[in-house]
This record gives structure tokens, sequence and C-alpha cells, in this order.
């Protein structure tokens, strides 16, 4: 349930920027969740709508935007997307989808970016 | 007078754990400690396994005992009269390296070589966070199931010692521990992966050895 701890640091790096940046209504937030994260995004979307009440964040619209997984074949070198399948996590980082090799780097899809805000702020 | 604005603010929180891990590993370093991240399941038999370990190494060792209450294992460790620091995760299901750096802020570094930090049990969540140890060591038990490291693959791809403890009960129930080590190789190819019991005392020097291999490959 580690969701909660990631909305928590969510919800205060937005509120800390929105509030060096004066702003007096955020309208959206974008993040970015790596798709070989253990984050749920619709557990964290849930959590960000809990957390967000009484706060700058209350009325903002919160985009999840999915970073795809990119692999580096140790033994061919091929850089780029890996085999897909949503019903089984284990295909994706198990072989370099050119050579079959299962010497692997992970290059991305482990990630949990804030993006950015979008906020109403006075001219 | 209002506007809008976009305001870029590119935070990534696994960065930032990443960083304090770093830190956490550079403060290891300067204090000559070797750090092992003990992860794996729930009654797997990670804080037996360190009682061993505790009992068999040379160097002086210290225990960082990670669990949502931490007292019990923690209390199993000071038995021994070394360095214990318990760290309540509450309702955290991992460790991260924040709460690895304020445990280490009431460890005696100078006073110990070797420290293990015994994680949450759990396959999952502690993936996500470094705590700067030099070393993952994942250890599950045949009782979970053969099917274990297919259903949890990323913990065991950036592990650098698995264990697949309780091999004196795999017949008992009904699982192909070869299979688990197959598993594992699929996705970790280089990776040492040791069958174990500390019933029977399988595998333990194996254990010891790889933990003290791996400590030399990297000094």
């Amino acid at each position: 349930m580690h969701e909660l701890s990631m909305a928590n640091a969510i919800v205060k790096t937005v509120l800390d920027v929105a509030e060096k940046n004066q702003a007096e209504e955020i309208l959206d937030v974008t993040i970015e969740i790596g798709k070989l994260t253990m984050l749920n995004p619709e557990q964290l979307r849930f959590l960000l709508d809990v957390l967000k009440e009484d706060t700058l964040l209350e009325g903002a619209e919160i985009i999840i935007e999915e970073i795809p997984v990119e692999i580096k074949c140790r033994a061919c070198g091929y850089t780029g997307s890996t085999t897909l399948d949503d019903s089984d996590h284990y295909l994706m980082i198990v072989k370099c989808p050119d050579c079959d090799e299962r010497n692997l780097e992970i290059l991305s899809g482990q990630e949990c970016n804030v993006k950015n805000i979008r906020v109403e702020k006075p001219d | 007078m209002h506007k809008i604005a976009d305001v870029e603010i590119q935070h990534d929180i696994m960065v930032a754990n990443k960083k304090l891990a770093q830190r956490n590993q550079r403060i290891l370093d300067k204090a000559n400690v070797f750090s092992v991240d003990v992860l794996g399941a729930i009654g797997s038999g990670k804080t037996s396994l360190i009682e061993f370990l505790i009992k068999k190494f040379d160097e002086k060792v210290g225990v960082i005992a990670g669990d949502v209450i931490s007292k019990f294992d923690a209390g199993r460790f000071q038995q021994y009269n070394i360095p214990v620091v318990g760290l309540n995760t509450g309702k955290e299901c991992h460790l991260d390296a924040h709460l690895v750096e304020h445990a280490m802020e009431d460890m005696p570094l100078e006073d110990i070589d070797l420290l293990f930090i015994e994680n949450v049990g759990n396959l999952i969540c502690p993936v996500d966070f470094d705590l700067g140890s030099h070393m993952r060591m994942v250890v599950i038990s045949v009782s979970e199931g053969d099917d274990t490291v297919e259903k949890h693959p990323l913990i065991f791809k950036d592990a650098d010692l698995v264990v697949i403890n309780k091999i004196d009960i795999a017949d008992a129930v009904d699982v192909d521990a070869e299979k688990m080590v197959n598993d594992v190789k699929c996705l970790n190819p280089d990776v040492k992966v040791i069958k174990s019991s500390l019933k029977i005392g399988d595998g333990l020097n194996e254990i010891i050895n790889a933990i003290k291999g791996f400590r030399d490959s990297i000094s």
C-alpha cells in the first residue's frame, strides 16, 4: 500500500510549488507513472482525491500518464520497447525482443514523476 | 486580474529516494560498513537467517530491523548483544532511504563492519525503494509456492543473491524448488541462487561465502 506514501509526497511537492508561485487555485496536475513501478494508478488517484480535500488542490484534475518500459539488451545492444502483455508482468523484463537474451538493463518504466501543474494566479 | 500559468515541476519521487539512498551508501562507505538489504516474503525466514549470520560472521554486525511493528524482530536480535535499531514503519509496507537514514543515526556505525537491514516482509513494495545498501539479498521459501518468482519478477531482477529457504519441507508442500531456481535464473542470469534450510543446515555456508564474495567483488 505504498500508494499512500507516494500520494502524500506528490501532494506535498505540488502544494510547495503552488505556494512558491502564489497560485490561488490549481487547475490540474500531471503525474507520470512508469509501467514497471509497483504503483496502481487507480489506487493512487483515489488517494490523491482523498488527500486533496481542503487544500489548493481540491478542484484540480489529476492527470496520470503512463511511461512505457524501455530496455537495453546487454548482449546485442538493442535499445527500445520490450514485449508488452498487460496480463503478464513477467514478459516485459524477461527477454530481448531482438535476440531473446535475458540479460537486460531497464532504462525506463520505474518513474513516479510530478511533471507539471496548471495554476491560476494574480497578474 | 488573474492569469493561468503552466508550472513545470519534474520532480521524480523515485529519483529523490535514489539520491537519499546514494547518500546513505556514502555514509556507510565512510564508516567502512558493508550493508545488506534483506528482502523477502512474510515468514520466509529472514529474521532466523539474520540470527544465524550474526552468530557465524566474525565481523562486528549491526541490524536495522524494519517492520510494521519492529519490536518483535528487534528483540530477537538484541539477545546477541549487538547494536540493533528497530524501525517501525507503521502503516507502510516497505522501508525507504529516508527511514533508513534516520535509523543509521541511531546505529554506532564506527563500531560495526557489517549491517543487515531487514526489510518489511513483502515481495512487491520494497522493489521501488533503494535503501543505499551495497547488496540486496532476497529470501523466499518453498512454502510460498513454486510460482512465487514468476508472480513477483521485479524483486528478483535486481537481486544480488537469492535464497530459497526451507527446502527440507519442499516435498511436504509439493513444491519443485528447482523450478524456483530456474525462474530466478531466467530473470537474472548471473545472480547466485542458494537453496537452504536452517533446520537441516543446507546451503548456509554458501550464503556466508556469497555475502563475503560479493563484498570482496565491490571493495
